[in-house]
């Protein structure tokens, strides 16, 4: 059975259609890259999964149950989480204190319990040494990471990642890749918005691709990177790039 | 370091209300003890003020609602039904409460200056209901401006400290809890970014709510007191404005978000504004703005805040 399911979710803002008729399946143990133009419609889904957004249309099923328009503590207390593209910690706390509110309130722990947590959950994404630190005052991969810290710490079994590497170098990207794989390792599965291909090719299982709002494209990597509609929606349509240049020369 | 705080938090407590039990032994003067009285009183209500608004940042300017409210609860209870000073006191702060569970439900949705907006409008707005509900309704109720005068009950001003000490005890006790607590770190990570602390599993609604309430559970039961130590309320004087604006000052001067600070600033703007106000008559509220002016300038987190952040003190997780 799919952990996560979209049933033709759809969402307008106004008579803007952000979303349209999106359906897909996350399965256990899954790594799903999520792809698509700026404006796709990505952070919106993940608002609408998350519950940050009512969507206008569908349904979202967790575990068989139906959580349309749920308030987002409850969902991330059901076990579903997501971290957000424009970094936001709890600034004047310290990154201890960040990952501790996830174990407190989303995986609703008591003290005695949430602070062993929290240490184990640092050592994991390798943040231990920074724990009395402010978090503004570490570093943008250390903030990625805190992030994901955070997102562990709520016990959540679905982690949706919004741009985590964003503004991350080359070797920082692969420290993060081998983070998420062993974020998979402990069972948990996980959906990946990135723009950097590498990335995102690299470590999906399957990939679906977003444009305007609608699911243009589903299927491997490599289905994916030789998928014309996909390159279409990138890079522009080839032939009517070429075409107007032939319509010239035919016509000349 | 968690120890030694928690030392010190006792140590701090414990002389503290030492100091208020023995003072009208060591003392006969009356003007003492009621200065005393006058700062444990503000102390309470800047505290109220420090557990909503402290830690989460929603700026409430309408506190004085439930001290008003808290008031004409006791005063009511006591002339209408007769009932004895402390179970009016309690019912005070049972119906504030009762009272602040919508209030909260809908404007805690707001932020920055709506919320306090809304806030300083629903204080305005009982203020008014009071002062013409008997006309426009044709019964005696709420008295209007004519105000109520409570039973005389013959106690004396130690009696009075004793009763604001023991809720304001409460009042710091409940903020001291809220510092390390799973409570208080969800009022903080409000605080701090309200989406993230949502999408973390922090019922942000129902936090903001408990805070709201508690505080103005407390400030009806210190609106209970007060109206049967002054004798006399009006709408004018409960509701006042200015209630609001000195626990917000006393607030910010001590440190927002901790459980000293309203403590430090109730007391240093109690003594002070006593101290120059016998000194000089006419220019003494000059002279209180520009201090005020003068340390939200050089201290913009309070005095607690900025030593705090001096001596890097944190709290651990």
């Amino acid at each position: 059975m799919a952990q996560l399911e979209c049933l033709n979710v759809g969402k307008n803002f106004g008579a803007l259609v952000a979303l349209d008729d999106v359906s897909f399946q996350l399965r256990r143990q899954e790594i799903l890259g999520l792809i698509g133009p700026n404006g796709a419609g990505k952070t919106t889904l993940f608002n609408c999964i998350t519950g940050l957004e009512k969507p206008t249309r569908g349904k979202v099923m967790f575990n068989g149950t139906d959580i349309t328009g749920v308030r987002p503590h409850r969902i991330c207390r059901l076990g579903l989480v997501k971290t957000s593209q424009i970094m936001e910690p709890f600034k004047a706390l310290s990154v201890g204190e960040n990952v501790l509110i996830g174990a407190l309130y989303g995986a609703m722990l008591p003290m005695k319990k949430a602070i062993p947590e929290t240490e184990k959950i640092l050592d994991f994404v390798g943040l231990a040494a920074e724990k009395d630190k402010l978090s503004s005052s570490i570093s943008v991969p250390a903030r990625r990471r805190l992030e994901l810290a955070r997102a562990l710490a709520t016990g959540a079994q679905v982690l949706l990642l919004d741009e985590n590497m964003a503004g991350l170098n080359p070797h920082e990207i692969d420290e993060a890749l081998t983070l998420l794989g062993k974020i998979r390792e402990l069972g948990k599965s996980l959906i990946v918005v990135e723009h950097i291909m590498r990335a995102v090719m690299g470590i999906s299982d399957r990939i679906i691709v977003l444009n305007y709002g609608t699911k243009i494209a589903e299927g491997t990597p490599k289905d994916i990177s030789t998928n014309s509609t996909v390159i279409e929606a990138y890079f522009g349509d080839k032939k009517s790039f070429l075409g107007l240049n032939e319509e010239r020369t035919s016509h000349g | 370091m968690k120890k030694r705080f928690n030392t010190f938090l006792f140590a701090f407590i414990g002389s503290s209300c030492l100091l208020i039990a023995v003072l009208p032994f060591v003392t006969s003067s009356e003007y003492t003890l009621r200065v005393a009285t006058v700062i444990i009183f503000w102390i309470g209500m800047a505290g109220c003020w420090n557990i909503t608004s402290g830690y989460t940042g929603y700026i409430d300017f309408g506190p004085v609602v439930y001290f008003g409210i808290g008031s004409y609860a006791t005063a009511i209870a006591m002339t209408k039904y007769g009932v004895s000073f402390f179970p009016a006191g309690l019912i005070a702060g049972v119906v504030s409460g009762l009272i602040a569970f919508p209030i909260g439900l809908t404007t805690l949705r707001l932020r920055g200056a709506y919320f306090a907006i809304a806030t300083f409008a629903f204080a305005e707005t009982m203020k008014q209901v009071v002062l013409e509900f008997d006309r426009t309704f044709g019964v005696s109720f709420f008295q209007g401006s004519h105000g109520i005068t409570l039973p005389i009950g013959g106690h004396d001003n130690t009696f009075f400290l004793y009763s604001f000490g023991l809720v304001a005890l409460c009042i710091i006790l409940v903020q001291a809890r809220i510092e390390n607590s799973k409570f208080g770190y969800g009022l903080k990570a409000i605080h701090e970014a309200e989406q993230s602390a949502e999408i973390s599993g922090v019922n942000t609604t129902g936090v903001k709510l408990q805070a709201y309430i508690t505080s103005a559970l407390f400030l009806g039961v210190l609106g209970g007191i007060q109206s049967y130590w002054i004798t006399y309320i009006t709408p004018a004087d409960v509701f006042n404005v200015h209630k609001t604006v000195q626990m917000v000052i006393m607030t910010l001067l001590g440190g927002m978000g901790t459980f000293l600070g309203p403590v430090v600033g109730a007391a240093f703007l109690t003594l002070l504004s006593e101290i120059l106000g016998t000194a000089f008559v006419e220019y003494y509220l000059i002279m209180v703005g520009a201090i005020i002016i003068a340390i939200i300038l050089l201290m913009p987190r309070g005095v607690i805040g900025t030593i705090k952040e001096a001596t890097g003190m944190r709290l651990p997780s």
